[in-house]
């Protein structure tokens, strides 16, 4: 199926409306580069330099060389704003503490995130950087770009900007790092008239939301990831640049349960793609894949030799719950008891496939800060339906919303308050009945509390009674 | 929503803190004003921050509200 706009799409022509020449940005050569120093003294940096891997200080040292030869027209901030931001990180490792204050009222009218304000408390010393903001950007679905998008961008950055970002944000925005309060108008007409993205979220509100390749190249995935992100960006416009939120809210979308955007550790509500009826299985291409006229794992690994394929130690035996076996030369899979772990389909992608059936499983709650705190997502809804226009994940979307914004604390993620509030609590805010699927295993699952009224005869429990026969 | 700017104002003016979480100015509203909806003070909210009399302060991660010019400037504390 081609791709079809959903709206009308301006071709971006980066030769049409480049900002710098070919020369302008090749303006430096090897020679030059390796006798440059920047105007600060940077031992510590010139050190990360020397190890095996590529290193951001090299990067950096790059951008300022090429900021130093151009024209003075031909940049709107500092022209030192690269050496600046590298004189200040020597300080702070050799203070052991940042010098960066973040924070404030900079932003674009109108909206409440996308730009975070970052100062230097140096100003005097490292003057170009007195004003460093961040710009997220918010990527196209999967990251579909081409190179006349990413070209446009980096001009806009180069000529606007400091030039230095970092592709890409947790979130998956590009992040453009430094600039001035003055450009930041400019820039966000740049962005949204002429190259028709919007800026991303940040603060207490939807963070810019991520999906996987999804049905664009990937033939496991069991809902449209792309399409259902574009939706829901759409739809919640509001919600994602007028924070009123108590906290940040991430929504993530995989296709299938390999997990390519890894949802289930890194997003307040995670959708991942499933299937209920059975895994379909061609028989024929499962004995090609045990004569070894098949590479396994879809040729990831054949770099080596592993041996002969042997399925039952590579599949089989590796089956979560032990619901494959070989009878009669075909393989038999107990799908009642299937996990959706996509091992086997991994491996045998050409015997296997997830079956037809498809649609979502939703989970609520992760969260991965950087300090502590980190939490996996807890399932809530083993499966639903994901097609246009999405009406029944919209619905859920807003009773947890309506619930969070009601008893959330001020900066308290989802997460954070089903663990205060219970999974009952929560399950009975949505709604939805306790399902076998939130047990984890039987008699350890601490989700069970009893209400009275649940109970036949209910109880009667006077707590001084009690007291008085067992002290605390 | 008129009602429910001059509330959001009133609380904003007479409170000693500049910045305000969301959750409080809602908190605020509904103790003069019970029956007023979250969604209907938050388009309050972005009514006041769209004619200019209010303003988003934010740290990166969370987003604050305050009135324009007063303890608010471009530089964070």
């Amino acid at each position: 199926m081609a791709f079809e706009p959903k709206e009308l799409q301006k071709e971006i022509k980066y030769e049409e409306i480049r900002i710098y020449s070919d020369a302008e940005l090749n303006n430096y050569t090897e020679e030059e580069l390796k006798n440059f120093k920047i105007k600060h003294d940077i031992p510590d940096l010139d050190d990360l330099e020397k190890g095996p891997w590529p290193s951001f200080v090299a990067d950096a040292k790059q951008g300022a060389l090429h900021r130093r030869k151009l024209a003075d027209d031909r940049m709107l901030i500092d022209r030192d704003v690269i050496e600046d931001m590298l004189g200040q990180l020597q300080i702070s490792f050799d203070e052991g503490e940042t010098h960066w204050k973040h924070g404030g009222i900079v932003g674009v009218f109108g909206y409440g995130g996308g730009v975070i304000g970052r100062y230097s408390d140096l100003p005097e010393k490292y003057p170009s950087i007195a004003h460093f903001h961040t710009v997220r950007v918010a990527q196209p679905s999967s990251k579909f770009y081409d190179s006349n998008f990413l070209r446009t961008v980096c001009d806009l950055w180069e000529y606007r900007g400091s030039g230095l970002m970092n592709l890409h944000g947790s979130t998956g925005d590009l992040v453009l790092l430094g600039t001035t309060t003055e450009q930041l108008e400019p820039i966000f007409f740049e962005l949204t008239h002429e190259m028709q993205v919007d800026i991303g979220g940040s603060g207490s509100n939807l963070r810019t939301p991520e999906c996987c390749i999804g049905k664009a190249r990937c033939e496991w995935s069991c809902y449209d990831t792309q399409d259902l992100c574009y939706e829901l960006t759409q739809y919640y416009q509001d919600e994602l640049h007028r924070p009123a939120f108590p906290y940040k809210f991430k929504f993530k979308f995989d296709g299938c349960p390999n997990g390519c955007v890894a949802s289930i550790a890194r997003s307040d509500m995670s959708f991942i793609g499933t299937w209920r009826d059975d895994i379909r299985i061609d028989q024929e291409a499962v004995k090609a894949y045990i004569a070894g006229e098949v590479v396994p794992n879809g040729g990831a690994h054949k770099g080596r030799d592993w041996g002969k394929f042997d399925i039952q130690k590579e599949v089989l035996d590796l089956c979560p719950t032990k619901c494959m076996w070989m009878e009669d030369g075909e393989l038999k899979i107990d799908n009642a008891e299937c996990t959706r772990c996509m091992h086997c389909i991994s491996v045998m992608p050409k015997a296997l496939r997830p079956g037809t059936d498809t649609g979502v499983t939703i989970l609520c709650g992760a969260k991965a800060p950087i300090l502590e705190g980190a939490q996996m997502a807890t399932l809530i809804v083993p499966f639903m339906k994901a097609e246009p226009p999405y009406d029944n994940i919209k619905e859920f979307i807003e009773k947890v919303w309506e619930w969070w914004m009601e008893e959330g604390k001020n900066r308290e993620r989802l997460g954070e308050l089903i663990q205060r509030a219970t999974l009952p609590k929560f399950l009975e805010v949505l709604e939805l009945p306790a399902m076998p699927q939130y047990v984890k295993e039987p008699r350890s699952n601490p989700y069970i509390l009893w209400k009275e009224e649940d109970v036949p005869g209910g109880w009667s429990r006077d707590i001084k009674d009690y007291r008085a026969r067992h002290k605390r | 929503m008129e009602e429910l700017k001059k509330a959001i104002i009133e609380f904003a003016e007479s409170s000693k803190k500049t910045k305000f979480y969301f959750k409080d100015i809602e908190k605020a509203v509904q103790k003069v004003n019970p029956d007023a909806k979250m969604r209907e003070i938050k388009k309050a909210c972005t009514a006041l921050i769209n004619d200019g009399t209010m303003i988003y302060f934010s740290t990166g991660s969370s987003t604050m509200y305050g009135l324009k010019g007063r303890g608010m400037t471009e530089d964070p504390e």
